[in-house]
């Protein structure tokens, strides 16, 4: 009956790779997420993260905010998960971060989204294949005011050697 | 309220000398509950974190912790030594994970101040550290620099 399912079935890949990252090449990546303030507290806490301005709400007013203030590593990492699927889903090592600005407090219930662009590539003389991907990426509230800003390197799989 | 009391008398801004070293007194195992969830969390689809049957299939043997974890959890196992009285974070750079973090590594967390600034506001001033993150066999798993926003000591009554 559904015996043949797995010889029927064909895979969706995901992901890109490294010829798909033609310097220049811009990237307005999926979904969007509207953070919450349980995503705050447990971002926080799990992360042992001591500034009460991110889960103490009367501290968080006494210095001017309305409300909690989204822990910025959360606002980091959730502008990182966005582009995942355009950039690192197919493989390679995360290699290192430069130049991330946090430029403005995302507040609970503040939707954030990801744009990106390939800023340089070369062959990796290491391994053969893969190679090395830089990508500036910006994240932005639901206002388009830029909340965050960074480049970041990967190693990326080549089409050659992918699967 | 008084939100001087919530928080430690002994990192504000003054008191961060450049060249000054820490050791934090914490560290932290790592496990699904933070690998996973907060990779799951911020929707992070690479299943090289979260799939260990993948995993088992490469040289790794098993999954990966994301680095943006690892960077989280040693910024967070340095905060209350140095943004505790912090008023914003200003910015990240020079990031580079040198080994992979697997469930069940310990990290401990090491910080040196680079150096202090006067910032625009007058209640607080800009500090620059370097942050190390080692594992439980003292192999380095993470460095990077960090600037924070932290309040100058408040006066006396206030």
């Amino acid at each position: 009956m559904d015996a043949d399912f797995r010889a029927r079935a064909v895979l969706k890949p995901k992901g890109l790779l490294y010829e798909d990252f033609v310097p220049g090449r811009h990237f307005k990546h999926h979904w969007g997420r509207t953070l919450n303030e349980g995503d705050n507290s447990l971002f926080s806490t799990l992360t042992l993260h001591y500034n009460p301005l991110y889960f103490n709400l009367e501290y968080a007013k006494a210095h001017g905010h309305k409300q909690v203030v989204v822990n910025p590593y959360l606002v980091f990492t959730t502008v990182f998960g966005l582009t995942v699927e355009d950039f690192s889903e197919a493989g390679g090592a995360f290699l290192g971060l430069e130049e991330l600005t946090f430029e403005r407090p995302v507040y609970a219930g503040d939707t954030l989204r990801a744009e990106s662009e390939v800023v340089s590539r070369r062959e990796s003389e290491k391994n053969p294949g893969q190679g090395i991907v830089t990508w500036s990426t910006q994240g932005f509230n639901q206002r388009d005011e830029r909340v965050i800003a960074f480049k970041r390197t990967n190693l990326v799989n080549r089409r050659s050697a992918a699967r | 309220m008084n939100p001087a009391e919530f928080t430690g008398d002994d990192n504000y801004f003054e008191d961060f000398v450049p060249g000054a070293v820490i050791r934090h007194a914490r560290g932290k195992t790592v496990g699904e509950i933070d690998n996973v969830l907060i990779t799951n969390l911020v929707l992070n689809t690479a299943q090289q974190h979260f799939n260990q049957q993948l995993m088992e299939q490469t040289r790794f043997g098993e999954r990966i912790t994301f680095g943006g974890v690892t960077l989280s959890l040693i910024i967070g196992l340095a905060s209350e030594d140095t943004s505790e009285n912090a008023l914003a974070e200003l910015g990240v750079d020079k990031i580079r994970f040198r080994t992979p973090v697997h469930h069940g590594d310990t990290l401990y967390a090491f910080t040196e101040v680079l150096g202090v600034k006067d910032a625009e506001r007058p209640d607080a001033g800009e500090v620059h550290f370097r942050h190390w993150g080692v594992n439980q066999k003292d192999e380095l798993v993470f460095e990077g620099e960090r600037r924070v926003l932290v309040k100058r000591r408040p006066r006396a009554g206030k």
